[in-house]
């Protein structure tokens, strides 16, 4: 759960998604799920348009296991605390301390 | 098995098989030749119509009757099997003669339905099959297998007249004289007949499709008709696997339906159509579609006008016979459509309560901006989007309408009904709820409690209230699983699975004696022996972090044992620190290791200000002593600075005699100042120190730190040192402290301060 939550606080930014099969997308993140799917609005072939058939698609609907990379503003992401995230969820904590 | 039972059994039974066989063919029938699955040139069938009438009156004996009528519908069926092949249809003309006598009585029977409008409709009211008779007597059979074809397709044609003609089936024989004109065409010559037939026939085909398809189709709709659903499960897949829960997730939701039965029961002209698929619907293939739900839209209706208006599957099905004349409407297809559409649309005074369902079809112009899914969201988070949306909804106002245009005619639309997406929807949502959104979401919890707090901070003067995230909890439920066992059996299984997992290999864990290897695995054990310590000590800090929110957490009486936990917390991490357990200064080397990696400064920083004080004076003194060295190994990563925020503020709430010591140790060895001086922390550390010190000193005039004279000692020091580093070798700190100047002042010499000065680049009014 720990990207889905990461990736949550990115809905509405502008991302570039890069999928394995070499297309990268630009848009603006709309939703994602536990799946790491994503849907982008608004979006537009980054690369030089050697995708013509892209040219008129505006939303799009990505399954999470094409993606090869996000790549996401700097500024919209808190490395140290995704880093915590990443200590919690590596540890099994037993909740049963906690009442 | 067969010959086992009595001779009576057997015939009754075959009888019974046959009457079966008939009835299902008879419903295959339906779906086969019935509702118009091709919109056809009406021209050409009449055509075609009337080249047959010259053949049949040409042809030989009528053998039919009413009861005969089954069994050519399902000679047709195989003939229909012949449909695939419309190049051969001209070569069954010679091929015919040879089936001879079963041929004429299907082709005849055939004839007749196709010709009659008013039989056509194979599932209408009886009555009409009483015309059977007269008109049978009346023409004779046509033998070729092409005119059965044709009269298939003519059949089809009469379907589709028929929801034309809509609650009228009577009627119809005088529709005939619509088609006047179209016999008027018999003098066309049979050769040109031979070939619309065949265009026809080929373009039909490629547009319907194999009639093969639909009876097999409409056979799996008819027997599993009110189990379209998957069943329940009530037992867990695998083996070893926890049981299921008591509602089964599996099934999607079931339509009200019985209402459609009861349609279909109480009719006593038994419609052999399927009440069909109501819940699942084919592929968005329009022609294959149409014959079942038209016929069946044909036939409600008819039996019974004052339609209820609470049949949800049927009105979605004219939602689809909508979406049909759109489809068809961009074929190039003649006069038919419009027919199609008026038909169609002739409906309508039926579903007048179905007015508000059609919705979906004029959806709102495309102006309205997409909509997130913004349920669990942080509130501030729905306001950016909301306005972002806003600012793109303005500017995309002209480019929504042609979407809009588009969404009118859209093909794949209605394919599942709203309780069905809804009921995906909660499928996945279920797997989303979260026991403990906190631990479960951590990074979005937390980010947007950074954003409050950030946004606090700005304006902290506002009485905005600022809105806090509520994220549904649900309540944990214990599943304590134990693996499968069957009562008084020996042993347990010997199923391995995800909860019940068994050991499967057996690794063993061989070290090599080569020396060089070892000396290498040592460098690199030991620096995983520091990140190891590093990450343990990060999982204690973070549970430090959190403790003051379970604290608030926590009820009273649980509070202490909290408290207490808190506190061992701490001191671990301190004591990590430390190598030796007596000595209370900080162990240089297990610091200077934590240090050492990018991660241990990160840390350093993050665990200050959780120290208590001695403690913190303890880690800050250890970082002064050891600076040179570790801003060497900084030198990479630049990442000391991390360090300032909290060492600023132990250094301010230090005693004189610690600030002293620490001033000490910063200087230390010969040598040492010029290398602190050079490093960025160095310097801002050190300026942090003096102004202390100078703020103590003009606060407190009783102040502790004149009483030796170490501190005036230092800062001499510190001041020639400053003043014989080169400029170059000076670094510049990362803020200035404004008293300096009355720092130096004191100490030094005006022409010295004010080289000083220089140097250092403080003015009296410093930023």
């Amino acid at each position: 759960m720990l990207f889905y939550s990461f990736f949550k606080s990115l809905v509405g930014k502008d991302v570039v998604v890069e999928l394995k099969n070499d297309l990268s997308i630009c848009g603006t993140l709309h939703s994602v799920d536990q799946y790491l799917n994503i849907k982008m609005t608004d979006i537009s072939v980054t690369d030089p348009e050697k995708y013509p058939h892209m040219l008129s698609v505006k939303n799009c609907f990505i399954r999470g296991s094409v993606v090869r990379y996000v790549q996401l503003p700097a500024d919209e992401v808190d490395t140290q605390l995704l880093q915590d995230a990443a200590h919690f969820y590596s540890e099994e904590k037993s909740l049963d301390t906690w009442p | 098995m067969f010959h086992f039972q009595s001779f009576e059994d057997d015939c009754t039974l075959e009888e019974e098989g046959l009457v079966e066989e008939e009835d299902e063919i008879d419903q295959f029938n339906d779906d086969t030749f019935g509702a118009g699955a091709i919109d056809d040139d009406w021209q050409e069938e009449h055509a075609r119509l009337a080249e047959l009438d010259e053949q049949v009156r040409d042809g030989v004996h009528g053998a039919g009757d009413a009861s005969s009528v089954d069994l050519p519908l399902a000679g047709g069926n195989a003939h229909s099997s012949a449909l695939p092949q419309p190049s051969s249809s001209s070569r069954l003309y010679p091929d015919t003669d040879e089936r001879g006598g079963g041929d004429l009585a299907e082709s005849l029977t055939r004839l007749i339905l196709g010709s009659d409008p008013a039989i056509a409709g194979v599932g209408t009211a009886r009555s009409d099959r009483s015309h059977l008779p007269p008109m049978l007597s009346g023409q004779a059979p046509q033998p070729s297998a092409l005119a059965g074809q044709s009269s298939l397709l003519l059949s089809y044609q009469q379907q589709q007249q028929l929801m034309r003609r809509g609650p009228a089936p009577l009627p119809q024989i005088n529709s005939h004289s619509i088609w006047e004109n179209s016999m008027g065409f018999s003098p066309v010559s049979s050769g040109l007949v031979t070939q619309k037939e065949d265009k026809t026939l080929m373009s039909i085909i490629k547009e319907v499709g194999l009639p093969n398809r639909p009876p097999a189709l409409s056979r799996e709709e008819g027997r599993d008709l009110s189990e379209r659903v998957p069943p329940p499960r009530s037992s867990s897949p695998v083996i070893g696997s926890p049981p299921v829960r008591a509602v089964p997730i599996g099934t999607p939701p079931k339509q009200p339906m019985s209402q459609v039965h009861n349609h279909q029961n109480n009719h006593p002209s038994a419609i052999h159509v399927r009440a069909s698929v109501p819940l699942r619907y084919p592929p968005p293939f329009p022609e294959r579609l149409s014959p079942n739900n038209l016929l069946s839209i044909a036939n409600s209706p008819l039996s019974h006008p004052p339609f209820p208006a609470g049949v949800g599957p049927v009105l979605s099905q004219i939602q689809r016979a909508q979406l049909l004349n759109s489809q068809i409407g961009q074929f190039p297809r003649g006069p038919a459509p419009p027919l199609l559409q008026g038909g169609v649309g002739g409906f309508r005074p039926f579903f007048g309560p179905s007015g508000p369902r059609m919705g979906p079809h004029g959806p709102p112009l495309g102006h309205a901006p997409i909509r997130h899914n913004t349920t669990h969201l942080h509130p501030q988070h729905r306001r950016m989007l909301n306005q972002r949306m806003q600012n793109r909804g303005l500017g995309d106002h002209v480019g929504g309408r042609g979407v809009g245009d588009r969404r009118n005619r859209d093909p794949y639309s209605n394919l599942m009904t709203q309780r069905e997406k809804e009921w995906v929807a909660r499928i996945q949502m279920m797997q989303l709820q979260s026991t403990d959104p906190y631990l479960d979401d951590y990074y979005y919890q937390n980010y947007y409690e950074k954003m409050e707090k950030r946004q606090e901070r700005d304006r902290d003067n506002r009485k905005e209230h600022t809105t806090k995230l509520i994220t549904p909890q649900v309540a944990k439920l214990e599943h304590t699983y134990r693996p499968v066992q069957f009562a008084g059996s020996l042993g347990k299984l010997t199923v391995s699975s995800v909860n019940n997992p068994r050991k499967m290999i057996d690794a063993v864990v061989t070290t090599s004696s080569n020396d060089e290897e070892k000396r290498e695995k040592q460098v690199w054990n030991k620096r995983r022996q520091i990140l190891y310590t590093v990450e343990k000590m990060y999982s204690l800090l973070l549970e430090v972090q959190d403790f003051e929110k379970k604290f608030l957490q926590t009820p009273e009486h649980q509070r202490d044992a909290l408290l207490e936990q808190h506190k061992t917390h701490t001191l671990q991490l301190y004591n990590s620190l430390r190598e030796k357990e007596w000595d209370d200064r900080v162990s240089d080397e297990q610091c200077l290791m934590i240090m050492s990696v990018r991660k241990g400064k990160r840390l350093i920083s993050r665990l200050l200000p959780f120290l208590p004080q001695p403690q913190a004076a303890a880690v800050v003194m250890g970082i002064a002593r050891n600076l040179p060295a570790l801003a060497k190994k900084d030198k990479q990563d630049q990442v000391l600075c991390w360090l300032v925020e909290p060492v600023t503020v132990v250094v301010q709430s230090m005693s004189s005699t610690s600030l002293t010591d620490l001033l000490q140790e910063l200087q230390g060895s010969e040598g040492q100042l010029p290398l602190v001086l050079q490093n960025k922390f160095g310097v801002t550390l050190l300026y942090l120190i003096l102004s202390e010190g100078e703020r103590m000193q003009s606060s407190d005039p009783n102040c502790q730190l004149m009483d030796d004279n170490r501190w005036t000692e230092l800062v001499f020091s510190v001041t020639r040192e400053l003043l014989k580093v080169p400029s170059s070798a000076l670094s510049s700190p990362l803020f200035t402290p404004p008293n300096l100047v009355s720092l130096f002042s004191r100490y030094v010499d005006r022409q010295r301060l004010e080289l000083l000065q220089e140097k250092l680049q403080i003015t009296a009014l410093s930023r």
